[in-house]
């Protein structure tokens, strides 16, 4: 483990004591993590992949998927998430205990995908805060483990220090907006495939759309 | 034109969406040759003699699927004929639907039945004109058509007189953007992203119930039939 290292334990100085005991935490942490899966789509079936054995979630310390809130660590919101599914995402999020981390699994998750329309969530981090984006369309399961292995290092570079200031939410702003409101329509801004910009730049007329020889085979 | 695909030059999609909308093709000759030999659904014809002036006109779509355009005024009666007649008896609703084709046009809602004995399908069509989206309630012939006409009511803004709860069901409740499979509806919603975020945060998940929709749902009990009581027993 490392905790019985010449110089670690040895000096007396406290801030070195506060540097060991972070990692001892860290330690526990990082290697515990549980992960809340929220799988609304198909990201969730490479998410099942990841935890099933050939590819064994189990071996960096997601032991199990916790289907409660309350027991979980890490949020993999893993598929595309409506309007109507985000006071769900955000109160799954609420019952969550402190510490706890998130991931956005794929494309749809982290900016809203293919579905730029008026249904669909733009990027999960308008609703909660992430800590890793995963992208992918979905993901393959290395890119799952990659970014849970990101989120450990992350844990490892922590400290109990200034972890309240690091991961501390406003209470009021609890079943609220993450982001205010400049911040959302920056983040949710049209991209590349987006149809509004394809009618602006002129280089799609939408109107060309049903005509005969298209149809025929 | 260097794109155009009959002249063998070079061309790529995007020389064809340049071209904009072509004409379409002249099957009028072909579709009405098509018709003449579909046998047609002896329903029509028996719906035309029921209610002479409500049926509108008829066609035949996809080679064999027959369409009827009916009056909206008499839906009800005319579907629960289709239903309860013995010659007829469509007793499966497959589908209510609803079609936007734009431009002012009046908006299609679409009943899809299916007659089990008869193996016969027929597709119904009304037609509302965009001032008066309202038609009557079919819940009472088919109670499956409950959740069908919500959700019709939900995307296009049509309503179900006499329906026992015309609620939106797919969207959100406090949803104020209107009707998103109408035409004229933009492809991202009337609000702000930033709007559309705050609103579905401000609703709590559980409003999405009643409390009566929850109350009602008692375990259903089997009924072991009179001769049967003894195999019964010990069940459940």
């Amino acid at each position: 483990m490392g905790i019985d290292k010449p110089g670690i334990l040895g000096s007396g100085s406290p801030t070195f004591l506060t540097t060991k005991l972070d990692f001892v935490v860290n330690w526990a942490r990082r290697n515990s993590l549980w992960p809340m899966p929220f799988g609304t789509a198909c990201c969730a079936i490479e998410m099942m992949a990841s935890a099933a054995s050939n590819y064994d979630l189990a071996r960096f310390g997601m032991e199990r998927m916790s289907f409660s809130p309350r027991q979980a660590d890490v949020l993999i919101c893993a598929g595309r998430v409506p309007y109507k599914l985000a006071p769900v995402l955000r109160r799954i999020w609420d019952q969550m205990m402190q510490p706890k981390w998130c991931i956005s699994m794929g494309a749809c998750a982290s900016s809203g995908g293919v579905f730029d329309v008026y249904s669909m969530v733009q990027g999960i981090d308008t609703i909660v805060p992430v800590d890793v984006y995963i992208p992918g369309c979905p993901p393959r399961p290395e890119g799952l483990i990659y970014g849970l292995m990101m989120v450990q290092e992350k844990i490892r570079g922590e400290s109990l220090a200034y972890h309240d200031e690091l991961r501390a939410e406003d209470p009021l702003a609890v079943g609220r907006p993450r982001a205010d409101d400049e911040e959302v329509a920056d983040l949710t801004g049209p991209f590349g495939n987006s149809t509004h910009q394809n009618r602006v730049s002129g280089l799609v007329d939408t109107d060309a759309i049903g005509r005969a020889e298209d149809r025929l085979p | 034109m260097t794109g155009d695909p009959s002249s063998g030059g070079p061309f790529s999609g995007f020389d064809l969406v340049a071209a904009g909308p072509g004409v379409s093709r002249d099957d009028s000759g072909e579709a009405a040759a098509r018709d003449r030999v579909a046998p047609g659904n002896p329903s029509v014809t028996a719906l035309r003699d029921q209610f002479p002036g409500a049926v509108f006109r008829n066609e035949i779509c996809a080679g064999d699927e027959d369409v009827v355009y009916v009056d909206p005024e008499r839906i009800t009666e005319m579907l629960g004929w289709l239903h309860n007649d013995p010659e007829q008896h469509y007793d499966h609703l497959a589908d209510i639907t609803a079609v936007d084709y734009g431009g002012g046009r009046p908006i299609e809602v679409v009943y899809q039945l299916w007659s089990i004995p008869h193996r016969a399908a027929l597709r119904v069509k009304c037609e509302l004109s965009l001032d008066a989206l309202e038609i009557e309630s079919i819940t009472g012939i088919w109670v499956g058509a409950d959740w069908l006409e919500r959700e019709v009511y939900d995307l296009f803004g049509i309503t179900f007189t006499g329906h026992p709860d015309l609620r939106r069901i797919l969207m959100p409740e406090n949803y104020a953007e209107g009707y998103p499979l109408r035409k004229d509806f933009p492809l991202r919603g009337r609000f702000s992203r930033a709007e559309q975020t705050r609103r579905a945060l401000t609703q709590d998940p559980e409003d999405y119930y009643v409390p009566g929709e929850i109350a009602e749902r008692v375990p259903q009990v089997v009924e072991p039939a009179a001769g049967e009581e003894g195999d019964a027993e010990g069940v459940g």
